[in-house]
């Protein structure tokens, strides 16, 4: 698409200098409008018809490639074996309407022949059988159901292990779909194929064997595809796939649950699968197991990656140029070396035959596409441009955020109570005990530090209420209700927030992004009203926009004209920053900030220490670990100290300095006693 | 011959089978252990291994006519072959690692698992535009004999030399690894990576060697698949190479004995599954024991336990 205004910039640069004064939302529109003409009047221009059939198979091709974006480009879950669902829409399509299935007539069937579903066939001599004719209109959500079903049936047991194992059952499973359908001969018809399948019909007219009505049904269910895909790319199940793609551990920790997020996305992908598994087979009106093989899968995968993963419009085009060279380049090419082979009289070159390397070339369009242009041809990420001088300086503010942040419930006059409560916690890990009979109150509405050397236990600590980690004992109660165990998308939900020690940011989403992704919990917008964009959806993602750029706009000039930047293009100080930001988003009743201040200078230090006591004015609880003694000092209300998994002391500032087990922990024995 | 004769005579076979799975399924686990990466390219790896050491054979004047050598020159052209086959395949797996895996080894995602796809498809498609779609001969030169061990059951010495070949290998790696200081910076390795390049250990190193040992293994593994079945082709490593991984899933993937005990493990089921079931049907038992086997304990019969890195 970009090679088009390439293209219309060469003509002429009077003309080129005028298209780039154009903003870039409506070139594209305008390229997406130029190059959708072209599309449909393609069968017009070009009469030849197995142009157009290669073009229908490439629109078959291009919108499996829309699928199994959604599940490799968006979640990142590496499928090997998407053929797989191809094949049961195919199959399923077969058993609805085609000669396969004969069952004898029955009165069973009676209704269904009533609603057009069935026929009865009947012949001298034999008993009356069953003919189905679903309609492909209703034949094809069914496929893509049934694809879906088996997509949740077999992601299940693998998804919730290492992204790695999916990758290698997903293999498994697209060999042994074939293998099934081979030796299925009543489902199937076997090696032989079915037979009778099918075309659509619609007002009366069939597609029969004519690729036209074919090319347009696919061109159709390629913008269909598409819309949906950028919907869903723009919504809250977007952003929740790729914050999983990014880092599945912060991802649970922003309140998404990440194994039924996974299955959706799997399921989505396996349902258009399904649908063109139906598209496919209604247009061949046969359907062998030889059609859905490894081979196959690895083309589509090859598509994404040379199109781009999460990529859209990336996908759409790699399809269509892995089409192109297939059906058309490579052939020409091969009858030009012939001709050349003929001249030079070189037998050889006369039975060279490119076509039969096109895998070949897909192997090298893998490796050359991830070793050097890993984001593809069009990547789903735009570079963001340089921010100005001004819009870089930042001045050290102090006094904390000078507006309330809308979420946080405000300050009562009731009396503090337990918001955190913790009881005899235990984490052993093999025979090292981490954590020990810990016993921990944080008060509403206060800050209260843990302490204590590298190795005390402090993040285990954190990972145990969050949900990151399992107690081997002990309990932890949040206002009471007990949460022990509870996974930490759950926590979440509850209203804990945390930051992590090691930043844990999704690193190729902007900053804006990953504060929505923070909402998750907060949200409802399901995947059907993320695509058909109800009011109801579109409310609330107006009201999460808001939200976010107001919690961006609590850090002021510190973050506010990066909102549209990737986080992995920010600063490590700025990086924290986003972290709080978008533990914040999240709507917490309790914030657990693990060494909030790492990596900032003394002032940033000040500026970020005001903010989080403002925070506790707005009426938030924060429980932090902090290295810094100065900034636990300064703010902290209590202050506990951890060694070796156990609590030595606790109390405030000044009661803690002069605990000599703080001390020897601290300094050692000898220092402690000098 | 009764049923019992005919289960022993699976279980010989499938002991073979599992020999050549093990082989092929330590190389899965070390590089899994090692960098945590499924490489898909060591499919095909055990696949040129296949053709390579036919080459091999072949150049020994044992291609055409059926050759049959016994005592030391049986000896000797399988040492030969079995020596080549390895260094071809060691270095093989080195040289992909090398080029196209080290640039992408702290890569996040599926970049680099990606790649191994690509390797292993442009290893098939090389093999296949070359040598054709057609089974070819594989040179068998072992001599006929055999050992009846009960009335319907006979042990070929076929067999026996190609036990004989794994279990020296698997030795000849148990060694290296436990005894050698190489062996033992992979241990290292495989623990903890960061710890072990503080310690000094150059891991760039000890990965070239992981590849080198496993795709060596793999190319043993072929030239053991050849004897065997007496044919190469194009297709084998796809089949033979899933499942060698399930074995190392079984097993508990980075484990090296538990490879060994998965591959063996494979071999029986296939064997007595394919007599009590149906072959055809095969391929789906192996991978159903691979799905029940992640779900169930994806940690495997020997696996260490998986500590997610935060």
């Amino acid at each position: 698409m970009t090679e088009s205004a390439g293209a219309k910039a060469r003509a002429g640069s009077a003309i080129g200098a005028q298209l780039r004064r154009i903003p870039a939302e409506r070139q594209r529109g305008a390229i997406l409008i130029v190059v959708s003409l072209l599309l449909l009047a393609f069968p017009l221009i070009d009469r030849n018809g197995g142009d157009i059939d290669a073009a229908a198979n490439a629109c078959a091709f291009a919108t499996l490639a829309l699928g199994l974006n959604i599940v490799v480009g968006y979640a990142g879950l590496l499928d090997l074996g998407y053929a797989a669902f191809f094949a049961i829409g195919a199959y399923t399509y077969g058993a609805l309407s085609s000669w396969q299935i004969q069952p004898l007539w029955s009165e069973f069937w009676e209704p269904f022949a009533w609603l057009g579903l069935v026929a009865r066939i009947h012949a001298e001599g034999v008993p009356d059988v069953v003919h189905m004719t679903v309609s492909f209109w209703l034949g094809m959500p069914i496929c893509g159901l049934v694809a879906a079903i088996f997509g949740v049936l077999f992601g299940a047991p693998t998804l919730r292990l290492r992204g790695d194992y999916l990758a290698i059952v997903t293999l498994g499973f697209g060999e042994i779909v074939p293998i099934v359908a081979r030796n299925w001969p009543y489902m199937t018809n076997g090696a032989i194929g079915l037979n009778g399948v099918q075309p659509p019909r619609l007002l009366g007219y069939s597609f029969g064997v004519d690729s036209e009505p074919f090319y347009y049904l696919g061109l159709l269910m390629i913008a269909a595809l598409i819309m949906i895909s950028l919907r869903l790319q723009n919504s809250r199940i977007g952003r929740a796939w790729m914050a999983i793609r990014e880092d599945e551990i912060a991802a649970s920790a922003m309140g998404i649950n990440r194994v039924s997020l996974k299955l959706l996305a799997f399921a989505v992908g396996a349902g258009f699968g399904g649908m063109t598994g139906a598209f496919y087979v209604s247009k061949l009106q046969t359907a062998t197991p030889d059609m859905f093989m490894f081979p196959v899968s690895v083309m589509i995968l090859v598509m994404i990656v040379l199109g781009g993963m999460g990529s859209v419009y990336g996908v759409v085009l790699a399809a269509i140029i892995l089409q192109l060279l297939q059906s058309w380049f490579l052939q020409d090419l091969t009858g030009w070396i012939h001709k050349l082979g003929h001249w030079v009289d070189s037998a050889w070159l006369q039975r060279v035959d490119l076509v039969q390397s096109i895998e070949l070339i897909f192997g090298i369009i893998l490796v050359t596409m991830m070793l050097f242009r890993r984001q593809g041809l069009i990547p789903a990420t735009r570079p963001t441009p340089a921010l100005t001088l001004e819009q870089q300086t930042a001045h050290v503010g102090r006094g904390g955020f000078a507006a309330p942040i809308r979420g946080i419930e405000p300050k009562t006059a009731e009396p503090q109570r337990a918001m955190i409560e913790i009881r005899k916690l235990t984490r052993r890990y093999g025979g090292i005990v981490a954590v020990k009979d810990l016993d921990i109150v944080v008060e509403s509405n206060s800050i209260v530090a843990l302490i204590g050397p590298n190795g005390s236990g402090k993040s285990t600590t954190f990972n145990l209420i969050t949900g990151m980690d399992e107690p081997s004992a002990g309990q932890v109660l949040l206002l009471g209700e007990d949460i022990t165990g509870l996974p930490a998308h759950l926590v979440t939900a509850r209203g804990v927030a945390r930051t992590f020690q090691n930043l844990r940011l999704f690193s190729n989403m902007t900053v804006r992004e990953n504060i929505l992704v923070a909402m998750h919990s907060r949200t409802t917008t399901g995947p059907l009203a993320a695509v058909l964009r109800t009011p109801r959806s579109r409310a609330e993602e107006r009201d999460a926009e808001e939200r976010a750029i107001e919690i961006i706009g609590a850090f002021g000039n510190r973050l506010l004209p990066r909102a549209n930047q990737m986080v992995k293009e920010l600063s490590y100080a700025n990086r924290r920053r986003v972290e709080i930001a978008r533990a914040l988003a999240s709507r917490p009743k309790v914030l657990l900030l693990d060494e909030p201040t790492a990596g900032m200078n003394p002032a940033e230090t000040l500026e970020l220490s005001d903010q989080i006591r403002s925070l506790r004015t707005m009426g938030l609880t924060v429980f932090l670990i902090e290295h810094k003694l100065n900034v636990v000092n300064d703010i902290a209300d209590k202050i506990i100290v951890l060694d070796h998994g156990e609590k030595i002391a606790e109390g405030t500032a000044a009661q803690v300095h002069s605990n000599p087990q703080v001390l020897e922990a601290y300094l050692g024995r000898k220092a402690a006693h000098a | 011959m009764t049923y019992t004769d005919v289960l022993l005579q699976q279980v010989i076979n499938g002991v073979s089978l599992g020999a050549m799975y093990s082989l092929l399924a330590l190389g899965f686990t070390m590089v899994y252990g090692i960098i945590e990466l499924i490489n898909f390219a060591h499919f095909n790896v055990f696949m040129v291994g296949a053709f390579f050491s036919m080459w091999i054979l072949e150049l020994t004047g044992l291609g055409g006519q059926r050759v049959i050598l016994t005592g030391f020159p049986l000896v000797g052209v399988l040492v030969l072959a079995l020596v080549c086959v390895m260094l071809f395949c060691g270095v093989l797996g080195v040289v992909i690692e090398r080029t196209v895996l080290r640039p992408l080894r702290n890569v996040p995602g599926t970049a680099a698992m990606i790649t191994t796809i690509g390797v292993s498809y442009i290893l098939f498609n090389i093999i296949l535009l070359s040598q054709g779609a057609a089974a070819m001969n594989f040179p068998n030169p072992m001599p006929k004999v055999q050992w009846n061990i009960t009335a319907g059951t006979v042990l070929k010495l076929r067999e026996v030399l190609l036990w004989g070949i794994s279990l020296l290998l698997m030795l000849g790696l148990h060694f290296f690894v436990r005894r050698t200081r190489l062996g033992k910076a992979m241990q290292a390795t495989a623990q903890d990576q960061e710890a072990a390049r503080m310690m000094g250990i150059e891991v760039d190193t000890v990965v070239m060697t992981t590849f080198f040992l496993g795709s060596a293994l793999a190319g043993a593994a072929g030239l053991i698949f050849g004897l065997y079945y007496n044919f190469a082709s194009y297709v084998i490593g796809y089949t033979a190479g899933l499942r060698a991984f399930t074995a190392a899933v079984l097993g508990g993937i980075g484990s090296i004995p538990g490879a060994m005990l998965g591959g063996v493990i494979i071999g029986l089921i296939e064997s007595l599954g394919g007599q009590l079931i149906a072959t055809r049907w095969t391929d789906v038992i192996i991978f159903s024991i691979l799905v029940i086997v992640l779900v169930l304990r994806p940690t495997g019969l020997f696996g260490r336990m998986m500590i997610r890195k935060s």
